[in-house]
């Protein structure tokens, strides 16, 4: 089979002539049922959610539980066995931790560890474990969409979480609504799966391979992606804003068409304004929603600081202050 | 509330059988709660069981409270919310762009007067009462749909290359539609909730003989017993529940 990841540096496990050897980490993994406890520290509970190559369980933290922590869960990602069974698996998963334990950001989830069962050479990774609605969840809810008000605070801290995953270079790839929870202290953005650094960032570490695996949520993902091309921030920047607009009118922009197909049927022409959007944010949302990734001439900064936006009341315009 | 729903007594089993490489059935088995639940998943890889796990394990901790119609609503609205996460949430791979992740269910919700069955695709519900056994389920199948839609001969449908296809399952469609039986119950009353590949492998005078069997263990042992006999192709499950 082949490699999924590139691997500009030496991979784990490899000798590289004239160093002297690391000690290797267990490349290749079997395929099979994944153990009930992984490390002997973490009791697999249920299945949170699951994706196109990994899955994600609560799991029990047994070394904390020991110690009486009242909280001992942790959220334990693993690969799905189609792609466990690539030779460097392992590493793959090993460059998603490596690549979000750079983030710190209070609207990004946390990342724990990296681990690999000694057993079954199952390689796993902690994160801290979310309780709430995701947004799918809250978009099949409300059909008549967010007002603005409850439109911001959803865009502010989401926009604020993207803007600081893209500053220190790190890329999503699979911005959707189940992979934003919000939980009793706020929001998280998490599942970067298939999360790209920036070129030029992490480069000793093995990446995705979008050559090889090339993945993404069809409603979510940018004309350039569907056509092969590489992830960069404007790819980003298309989903969140569909989450965007699909907040604020309670449907997707393009009839839950791919950008591939609602470009065909000339959609973007006819994209309305949702009602509850303020005029100042429309003209910005609507650039992000471009299916071309030369004509989405916008930011996520600058996204961010239209939906930061606080309408003046009449009062205040009459009067010209603040208030 | 508890006190009420203790009338219930049941039991559960899956098993992979001789033939497939692992199990994609799962069930719930939750007798204080009156929730009970069988799952056949599908798709590639370990998709089909990671989808009926999803289901099982979401049902399992749902929040029901309330009256039995709150409870229905509360397991509908959470089987809508999966089958959007199957559908079309899921993050897929460019090599096999339309892989399928998804899997049948069928539930039943019950208290001492009443009882709720839901279901879509083809595993199905039957109901033990006064010596007779009765089908309460309509697979959601072609060959069904083949049968009542179009009054296709039986035989005919059966014969058809697809008759097995599921034309309605948790994951497979934009818009899930559960069907929805609502019955009062008796005591005495035993229903049994099972996957394709128990009803497959034994006669209706086998499940007929162990609903009316002194207990659910009983039954579901003679059940499994009689099934895995045979040749056992498929993944195997059974909930049995008496009032």
């Amino acid at each position: 089979m082949d490699s999924a990841v590139d691997t500009p540096a030496s991979p784990a496990g490899t000798q590289v002539a004239g160093k002297p050897a690391k000690p290797t980490l267990p490349a290749v993994r079997q395929g099979g049922e994944l153990p009930t406890v992984l490390s002997n520290r973490y009791r697999i509970e249920r299945l949170l959610g699951v994706g196109g190559m990994g899955a994600v369980y609560r799991a029990r933290d047994l070394l904390r539980e020991q110690y009486g922590d009242p909280d001992p869960y942790v959220a334990l990602k693993t690969l799905n066995e189609e792609f466990a069974e690539y030779p460097d698996a392992n590493a793959l998963l090993y460059s998603e931790f490596a690549l979000t334990s750079r983030l710190r950001h209070s609207n990004v989830i946390r990342f724990y560890a990296f681990n690999v069962d000694r057993v079954s050479q199952r390689a796993f990774m902690t994160m801290e474990m979310l309780k709430g609605p995701t947004l799918d969840q809250l978009i099949s809810e409300r059909t008549e969409g967010l007002n603005w008000h409850e439109l911001q605070q959803i865009a502010i801290p989401l926009l604020e979480a993207l803007h600081a995953s893209h500053s220190v270079g790190v890329l999503h790839g699979d911005i959707k609504p189940s992979n934003v929870i919000l939980t009793a202290d706020g929001l998280r953005l998490f599942d970067y799966g298939l999360g790209q650094p920036v070129q030029g960032l992490l480069p000793g570490l093995p990446r995705l391979s979008r050559k090889r695996i090339a993945a993404w949520t069809p409603r979510y993902a940018a004309l350039e992606l569907l056509e092969g091309g590489p992830l960069t921030e404007a790819a980003d920047l298309y989903a969140v804003a569909v989450i965007l607009y699909e907040l604020s009118s309670g449907h997707h922009p393009y009839s839950r068409l791919t950008a591939k197909q609602a470009k065909c049927m000339d959609q973007g022409g006819t994209l309305n304004k949702p009602e509850n959007l303020p005029s100042n944010c429309w003209p910005a949302l609507k650039a992000a929603l471009a299916f071309d990734e030369e004509q989405r001439n916008t930011t996520v900064a600058q996204l961010l600081a239209c939906f930061s936006f606080k309408p003046t009341s009449l009062l205040q315009r009459l009067f010209g202050h603040a208030g | 509330m508890e006190v009420l729903q203790s009338c219930w007594r049941s039991a559960a089993r899956t098993d992979r059988g001789k033939v497939r490489e692992r199990n994609e059935d799962s069930v719930l088995d939750q007798p204080e709660r009156g929730v009970w639940l069988v799952a056949d998943g599908m798709g590639g890889h370990q998709n089909g069981a990671l989808a009926s796990r999803l289901i099982v394990e979401e049902i399992a901790e749902l929040e029901l409270g309330g009256n039995l119609d709150q409870q229905v609503r509360r397991v509908r609205q959470a089987l809508h919310v999966v089958n959007r996460r199957l559908g079309h949430e899921v993050t897929v791979t460019a090599d096999q762009p339309d892989a399928v992740m998804g899997s049948t269910v069928v539930a039943l919700l019950g208290n001492q007067e009443r009882a709720v069955c839901l279901w879509a695709g083809d595993s199905r519900c039957y109901l033990w009462r006064n010596q007779r056994l009765y089908q309460l389920s309509r697979d959601h199948s072609l060959m069904q749909q083949l049968i009542h839609e179009e009054q296709v001969d039986p035989l005919e449908a059966a014969r058809h290359p697809a008759a097995n296809a599921l034309t309605r399952a948790v994951g497979a469609h934009e818009r899930l539609v559960l069907d929805i039986l609502e019955f009062s119950v008796q005591p005495g009353d035993t229903l049994l909730l099972c996957s394709d590949g128990l009803y497959q492998s034994v006669s209706t005078g086998i499940l007929s003989h162990a609903l009316g069997l002194i207990s659910p263990e009983a039954a579901v042992e003679y059940l499994f017993s009689h099934a895995l006999s045979g040749p056992a192709r498929d993944n195997i499950s059974a909930v049995v529940m008496r009032r």
